[in-house]
C-alpha cells in the first residue's frame, strides 16, 4: 500500500473538515478524490503530507508513518498544488531547475530530468519566459512540472486542469495517463467529472469531510439508484400528460431541462419499450428520443445533493 | 553546503529581479539622498564654528581652549553659570575639575563633552595637552562640518541599512506553508526549513549591503560628501543594521497572516518613523527627542546606528559604539528567537 489513511480528524474549530477519513492508495494505481468546494480533498492531501496539523487519525506513506521529517517519504513524493506556485522572477527552466534540484543531487541527472520535464510539458520554447509572461495553461504546465521533474513514486495532483482550455488540459490528462503509465502513484482532486471518469482507476467522493462512496467508475455507477435516463423532446405535450409519464414503469423522476425532458428510471437498462408504449397510446410526436446510462455526473449529484455550495 | 549555496543564487536570483525589491532597495535610497542633498544643503547650517564654553577665572584648561578656534570662552562666576545657560548665552559651563554643566543636550553639547574626554584623557596618559589638536580633530574645516545635512545623511544611512526588512519578510513568507504558496510546495520537499531560511537571510543581507555600498559610493562621488572617515566601525554598524533589519522582517513577516503588501508597508512604515525620530527629516527632531526624550535615542535602533555614525566619523569618538552594537545584537537575539517561535513549526493548524 503507497498511502493509508485511517480515521483522520481534522477540526477548524467548529469545523470539521475531516470527519473520520480513510483511505487506501494502491502502488501504480491514479485513484480520484472528488466532492463539492470545501469538503475536504485539499486538507486530506495537506495532512497526508504532513503540512497540516490533525487530530485524530494514521497516515503511513510507503508504509512508515508520516510526520514533518520524514524527508526521505517526501524525495519520493511529488506535489503539484491547487494554486501556481512558482518563483515569479525565476525563468521556466530555473523553476523547474529549482526544484528538481531540491530532490535530485547529481547535476548531470538533474539535467537530464530537468529536459525530460520540460519536453513532458510542452514548455520547450518557453523555457527562458518568466512565470508572468505565460498564460494560463502553461503557467499550470509549469506548475506541473515543477511537482514531477524528480520523478516521484507518488504523485498529489490537486486540481491542476483549473482555469485552462480544452487544449491545455487535453495535453496535461494525456500527460498524467503518461506518468501513471512510467509507474507514478497519483491521487488526483478534481472538480471535473469526466477527467476522473477518464483517469482514475478507483474514486472517491467526498463531501462533508466523510468519505462518501468508494470504487471503480462502474461500482460507483451501480451504487446509485438511477440506473438511466432517456432524454425524450415533443412537439407538443400537455402538463397532465407528462405527469401521467410518472406512471411508467421503473420512472423514478422526469426532469424538464429546455424543451426536453429527462426521464430517469431506476431499474434495469430496457426501458425504451415502455417509453414507446406510453407515447404510441397517448398519440404523441417526438423529436428526439435518446437513451443514456448514468455518468459521473449522476452518482455525484445524487451522494452529494443538489443544493449550492461555497 | 552544495543545496545551500544552489538556494543562494536562485533565491538571490528571484529577490534581485524583483521590480519592487530593486526599486525600493536599490533605486530608492539614492533618489531619496539626492532630494536630502537639494533639500537641505545649505539651507540649515549648524553654527559650529561658535560654541560658547563658559568657565570660572584662572581655569587649568583656559590655555587649551584659546587654542581652539571654534570654542568661544566667556569667563563668568559660579553664580553666573545658571543665568547664563537659561539665557543660552554659553553652550555649557566646564568648572576647575573638568565637571559640565549644561542646559540642553544637542550636538554643541556633545563636542563641549568630547573635549573635556579628549582633554582628561590626555592628562591620564600624562602627555602635554598643547600638543593635541583639536582643530583637525573637531571639524573646523567648513566643507566638512558637522551640519544639518549629515545628521540628516547618517540617518539616512541607518534607515537604509535596515532595509533588509523587506527581504527578511519575504524569505519568511516564502519558507512557511501557511503564509505562501511556494511556502506550501518547499514544505512538501525534503529540503530542510532551515537550510532554506539560511539561505535567505544571507540573500537579504548581501544584497542590503550591496544596496548600502552603493548608496555611500553615490553620496561619496556624486553627491560629493564624504561621510565615513572611520570605515572599520562605520562598515561594522552597517552590518549590524543590516542584521537588526532581516531580524525584524523575520518578526514581522512569520508573526502574522497580514498579505505581503501590508507587512512591507508595517516594515517601511516603522523604520521611517525610528528615522524620523532619530532626525532624518531634520536634526530638530533628534534635539527635541534628545532634549525631552532621551532614553529613546538610546534605544532607537536607528538613532543607535545614526548617532554612533555621527559620533565616530565627525567627532572621532568611538566610546558609545560598543554599547550600541550590544543594544542592536540584543534586539537581533530577542527577534529571531521570537521569530523562531514561529518558524519551529513544520506543520500547521491551517494553511
Amino acid at each position: 500500500m503507497v498511502v493509508e489513511v485511517k480515521n483522520l480528524v481534522k477540526r477548524y474549530k467548529e469545523l470539521i473538515a475531516l470527519d473520520h477519513f480513510n483511505m487506501e492508495v494502491e502502488e501504480g494505481e491514479i485513484l480520484g478524490l472528488l466532492g463539492p468546494n470545501g469538503c475536504g480533498k485539499t486538507t486530506a492531501i495537506n495532512c497526508i503530507l504532513s503540512l497540516l496539523n490533525y487530530d485524530k487519525g494514521e497516515i503511513r506513506v510507503f508504509g512508515e508513518k508520516m510526520t514533518p521529517n520524514s524527508y526521505d517519504i517526501k524525495r519520493e513524493i511529488g506535489l503539484v498544488p491547487q494554486e501556481v506556485s512558482v518563483f515569479e522572477n525565476l525563468t521556466v527552466i530555473e523553476n523547474i531547475d529549482y526544484f528538481c534540484g531540491l530532490y535530485i543531487d547529481y547535476k548531470n541527472k538533474r539535467k537530464q530530468y530537468v529536459e525530460e520535464a520540460i519536453e513532458f510539458v510542452g514548455l520547450k520554447d518557453y523555457t527562458k519566459f518568466y512565470p508572468k509572461k505565460l498564460s494560463g495553461g502553461l503557467k499550470r504546465r509549469l506548475n506541473i512540472a515543477c511537482g514531477i521533474a524528480h520523478k516521484p513514486r507518488l504523485i498529489f495532483l490537486d486540481e491542476p486542469t483549473v482555469a485552462v482550455d480544452v487544449q491545455s488540459r487535453n495535453f496535461i490528462l494525456n500527460g498524467i495517463e503518461k506518468l501513471n503509465d512510467e509507474g507514478s502513484t497519483i491521487i488526483y482532486t478534481t472538480h471535473y467529472l469526466e477527467e476522473a471518469e477518464r483517469l482514475c482507476k478507483r474514486i472517491i467522493i467526498m463531501d462533508k469531510g466523510r468519505g462518501l462512496v468508494s470504487g471503480t467508475n462502474e461500482e460507483l455507477k451501480s451504487m446509485i439508484s438511477t440506473s438511466e435516463k432517456i432524454v425524450v423532446g415533443f412537439t407538443e405535450i400537455e402538463d397532465e400528460t407528462v405527469q401521467n409519464m410518472k406512471n411508467i414503469l421503473h420512472v423514478m423522476d422526469i426532469e424538464k431541462a429546455g424543451e426536453d425532458y429527462i426521464i430517469k428510471f431506476e431499474n434495469g437498462f430496457n426501458n425504451l419499450v415502455n417509453l414507446m408504449n406510453f407515447i404510441e397510446e397517448n398519440q404523441l410526436v417526438y423529436t428526439k428520443l435518446q437513451s443514456q446510462l448514468p455518468t459521473l455526473n449522476d452518482v455525484f449529484l445524487e451522494l452529494t445533493g443538489k443544493e449550492l455550495r461555497d | 553546503m552544495k543545496n545551500l549555496i544552489r538556494n543562494i543564487i536562485y533565491q538571490g536570483k528571484n529577490l534581485l529581479r524583483d521590480a519592487g525589491f530593486s526599486f525600493w532597495v536599490m533605486l530608492y535610497p539614492l533618489i531619496l539622498a539626492m532630494f536630502f542633498n537639494i533639500a537641505f544643503s545649505g539651507m540649515m547650517d549648524i553654527e559650529l564654528t561658535n560654541i560658547d564654553v563658559g568657565i570660572v577665572d584662572e581655569n587649568p584648561i583656559e590655555q587649551v581652549l584659546e587654542e581652539i578656534e571654534f570654542i568661544n570662552i566667556h569667563k563668568i562666576t559660579d553664580e553666573e553659570v545658571i543665568e547664563k545657560l537659561d539665557n543660552e548665552e554659553i553652550h555649557g559651563f566646564i568648572d576647575e575639575d573638568l565637571n559640565l554643566t549644561v542646559k540642553k543636550s544637542r550636538i554643541n553639547q556633545t563636542i563641549i563633552k568630547e573635549i573635556i574626554e579628549q582633554i582628561k584623557q590626555m592628562e591620564k596618559l600624562n602627555r602635554p595637552i598643547e600638543n593635541y589638536d583639536f582643530e583637525a580633530n573637531y571639524i573646523v574645516d567648513r566643507n566638512q562640518k558637522a551640519n544639518s545635512i549629515i545628521v540628516a545623511f547618517f540617518s539616512l544611512i541607518a534607515m537604509f541599512s535596515t532595509y533588509s526588512i523587506n527581504a527578511g519578510i519575504s524569505t519568511v513568507s516564502l519558507t512557511q506553508a501557511n503564509l505562501s504558496n511556494i511556502g506550501v510546495r518547499v514544505n512538501s520537499t525534503p529540503l530542510k526549513k532551515k537550510n532554506f531560511l539560511l539561505a535567505g537571510v544571507i540573500v537579504a543581507l548581501f544584497l542590503n549591503l550591496l544596496a548600502n555600498g552603493v548608496l555611500l559610493l553615490f553620496v561619496k562621488y556624486v553627491l560629493k560628501i564624504d561621510l565615513l572617515k572611520n570605515i572599520k566601525y562605520s562598515i561594522i554598524l552597517i552590518i549590524i543594521g543590516n542584521l537588526f533589519g532581516v531580524s525584524l522582517g523575520m518578526f514581522i513577516g512569520v508573526s502574522n497572516k497580514k498579505s505581503m503588501n501590508t507587512k512591507i508597508l508595517i516594515g517601511v512604515a516603522s523604520t521611517l518613523f525610528l528615522s524620523f525620530l532619530s532626525g532624518m527629516m531634520g536634526p530638530w527632531m533628534k534635539d527635541v527627542i534628545d532634549e525631552h526624550i532621551p532614553i529613546l535615542a538610546r534605544i532607537n535602533p536607528i538613532s543607535i546606528i545614526s548617532n554612533n555614525l555621527y559620533r565616530i566619523n565627525i567627532l572621532e569618538s568611538t566610546k558609545t559604539v560598543g554599547e550600541g552594537i550590544m543594544i542592536l545584537f540584543s534586539y537581533c537575539g530577542v527577534l529571531i528567537l521570537l521569530s523562531y517561535m514561529f518558524l519551529r513549526r513544520k506543520s500547521y493548524d491551517s494553511l
